[in-house]
């Protein structure tokens, strides 16, 4: 088992408020699933791909990923295992917009600690994956969203994680152009075996997933 | 490696916004300019006033005597006989060699050409006091008495060379209507504050026989060479009591190396203080021109910081990212600082005629405030950016 979630709520406290959005959850995920987080805004859909990305902890219950109680980590141990274990894509692609797009792909290995010379390699043979070896040397304002979008995914892709975390990737794209990104996503997940969580409110995409779960009002509602 | 790459995305960052990083500098750049110039300022003038000191030796006392008042004048001039100021020797201990002098101010003429220069009686002792080294010939000596010899300075020399090739050895001058047969000529010497004259300007003739050609020739100079590390206070009132009992009331003006250095520094004081004042109050006005700098960056920057953490920065990367942008900043504003600072030691030694080196210390020192002051106030900052939460920081427009 990939990830495990078992009874794992999330507590926000502003002030004398507090807010629970996710209310007991269990969940898991085997790797090389394709799976599809599906639930109105306010439903806990974004919170639970947080606690899932390492952005966040569980307020009370557990969350085990290879096996391993990642519940209670420090700012650190989540941003190194962050840097390890997942990719993120987001919906507005969030490129650094002084970078170029190879300096973009390379940036998780930088924090990595990679000697330049190697996450340039790296970074050069994931953006010819995602057919964007001529633009490497482009800055994001020069790429079209669906270039953007495919530098992301190989910044997702070029420290080799555990998991794609995929936050509405096509939300900015035409339906032509969000329409190849999933291929694209599907062929990863197909042929490499990659894990791919994405998280959307589009039943069309989530249609698209092997699987998928549907949260309302912080709880899981079908799977 | 990482600190590599830092510098160049900061760089790349300040030059991105080129208008507000200039601003932000200008508070460092003239607080470390200051600090430059007052630096530099005061190792020119330390330097300046030790270099004098450096051929002369710090255990100099000279003392001016002069007529207490104007009124006195008119009454019978009381003056010195040479020996008895030589006595001044025998009023302290610590009095190890003196050397009366006198002034003229005759006309000086060579082969009938007239020469701009002054005269000076001395004695044998005034080339071991003020360091007078020969060039050719010898110097005045004691046997010289009331002899019409001279030694010509080393500017002196060059003019007559002008008028004649030979061997200025044996060659005779004339001042006021006598005429001296010149024995020596000076090297060129360095001028110092202990003398109220310049050697290379001057013709030096036995202090007796100027005493002889006017009865208005007075000693109204002496310099004295001390034992080293002597109490120059108990010298000074030592001296004093002699010249009273002697010369009855006339006033008396000592200068010592300790108050020439005294003065020298007083003047680098004030400035010191006044570039000093400047400094301070530029690099806390300019610290915190980059710690707002800073802060609205990070503002403006809160979803990169976010991005950077999704892709797994920690804490600390973004901290030095941060730092390392501000410090920076302020090096920046420090290199044009010293370049300006240096200009400025260079103008203020112009003025006052100091001799203009390029110094170590005040670059470094200058650097390393500009650098001091960017780590100080870009600390709070980069701590606010490394502590923002990446979720919130993502979310953020």
């Amino acid at each position: 088992m990939l990830i495990q979630i078992e009874n794992a709520t999330k507590t926000y406290f502003s002030g004398a408020n507090e807010f629970t959005a996710l209310k007991g959850i269990n969940f898991q995920l085997q790797q090389g699933e394709m799976i599809a987080i599906v639930g109105a805004s306010g439903s806990g859909k974004s919170t639970l791909m947080n606690l899932i990305g390492f952005l966040d902890r569980v307020t009370t219950g557990k969350y085990l990923f290879s096996g391993k109680d990642v519940s209670r980590l420090s700012d650190e141990e989540l941003a190194s295992i962050r840097n390890q274990m997942i990719g993120f894509v987001f919906q507005s692609f969030f490129l650094l917009p002084r970078l170029s797009a190879l300096q973009n792909v390379m940036l998780p290995l930088f924090y990595r600690g990679d000697p330049l010379p190697l996450a340039k390699e790296k970074a050069q043979h994931m953006l010819k994956k995602v057919a964007m070896e001529q633009f490497m040397q482009h800055r994001p304002n020069q790429l079209s969203g669906g270039q953007q979008q495919r530098v992301a995914i190989a910044r997702a892709l070029v420290g080799e994680p555990e998991v794609i975390l995929a936050d509405e990737p096509t939300g900015s794209l035409d339906s032509k152009t969000g329409q190849e990104i999933m291929s694209f996503l599907i062929e990863l997940n197909r042929n490499e075996k990659r894990t791919i969580i994405i998280v959307t409110h589009d039943l069309n995409i989530s249609e698209m997933c092997q699987r998928k779960i549907i949260l309302r009002d912080g709880n899981i509602v079908t799977e | 490696m990482k600190l590599v790459t830092h510098i160049g995305e900061g760089l790349n960052n300040l030059l991105t916004s080129k208008l507000r990083s200039i601003l932000a500098l200008l508070g460092i750049l003239v607080g470390t300019a200051s600090v430059v110039a007052m630096v530099s300022g005061g190792e020119l003038a330390t330097n300046e006033a030790l270099k004098q000191f450096k051929t002369l030796g710090t255990d100099l006392l000279a003392v001016s005597i002069s007529d207490a008042s104007d009124e006195n004048h008119s009454e019978a001039q009381q003056s010195f006989s040479y020996d008895r100021a030589v006595r001044i020797i025998s009023s302290d201990k610590a009095i190890q060699e003196v050397a009366p002098y006198t002034q003229l101010y005759n006309n000086i003429q060579f082969e009938g050409h007239l020469i701009n220069g002054s005269v000076l009686g001395v004695s044998n002792s005034f080339a071991n006091v003020v360091h007078v080294e020969l060039d050719k010939g010898r110097f005045i000596s004691q046997f010289d008495g009331y002899g019409l010899f001279c030694v010509v300075g080393q500017h002196i020399y060059q003019e007559i060379k002008k008028y004649s090739f030979r061997d200025p050895i044996g060659a005779q001058i004339q001042i006021g209507g006598n005429i001296f047969t010149i024995v020596g000529v000076a090297k060129s010497w360095p001028e110092n504050s202990f003398v109220y004259a310049n050697v290379d300007y001057s013709i030096l003739i036995p202090i007796m026989t100027s005493m002889a050609l006017s009865k208005f020739v007075m000693i109204n100079n002496i310099i004295m060479r001390l034992a080293p590390d002597s109490d120059i206070d108990q010298v000074k009132n030592h001296a004093t009591n002699y010249l009273n009992n002697n010369l009855g009331s006339k006033s008396l003006y000592f200068r010592s190396a300790k108050e020439l250095i005294a003065r020298m520094s007083k003047q680098s004081e004030i400035l010191t203080i006044f570039l000093g004042l400047i400094g301070g109050i530029s690099l806390l006005v300019g610290g915190i021109g980059v710690m707002n700098i800073m802060l609205v960056s990070i503002i403006e920057r809160r979803r990169e910081i976010g991005i950077r953490m999704a892709v797994g920065a920690k804490r600390s990367d973004i901290r030095s990212l941060f730092l390392v942008e501000a410090v920076m900043l302020a090096l920046v504003g420090g290199t044009l600082g010293v370049i300006i600072g240096v200009f400025i030691a260079f103008i203020i030694a112009l003025f006052s005629h100091w001799e203009f080196q390029w110094l170590f210390l005040p670059p470094f020192i200058g650097f390393t405030v500009s650098a001091a002051t960017g780590i100080f106030f870009g600390f709070y900052p980069a701590y606010k950016a490394a502590q923002l939460d990446p979720i919130e920081a993502l979310r953020s427009e």
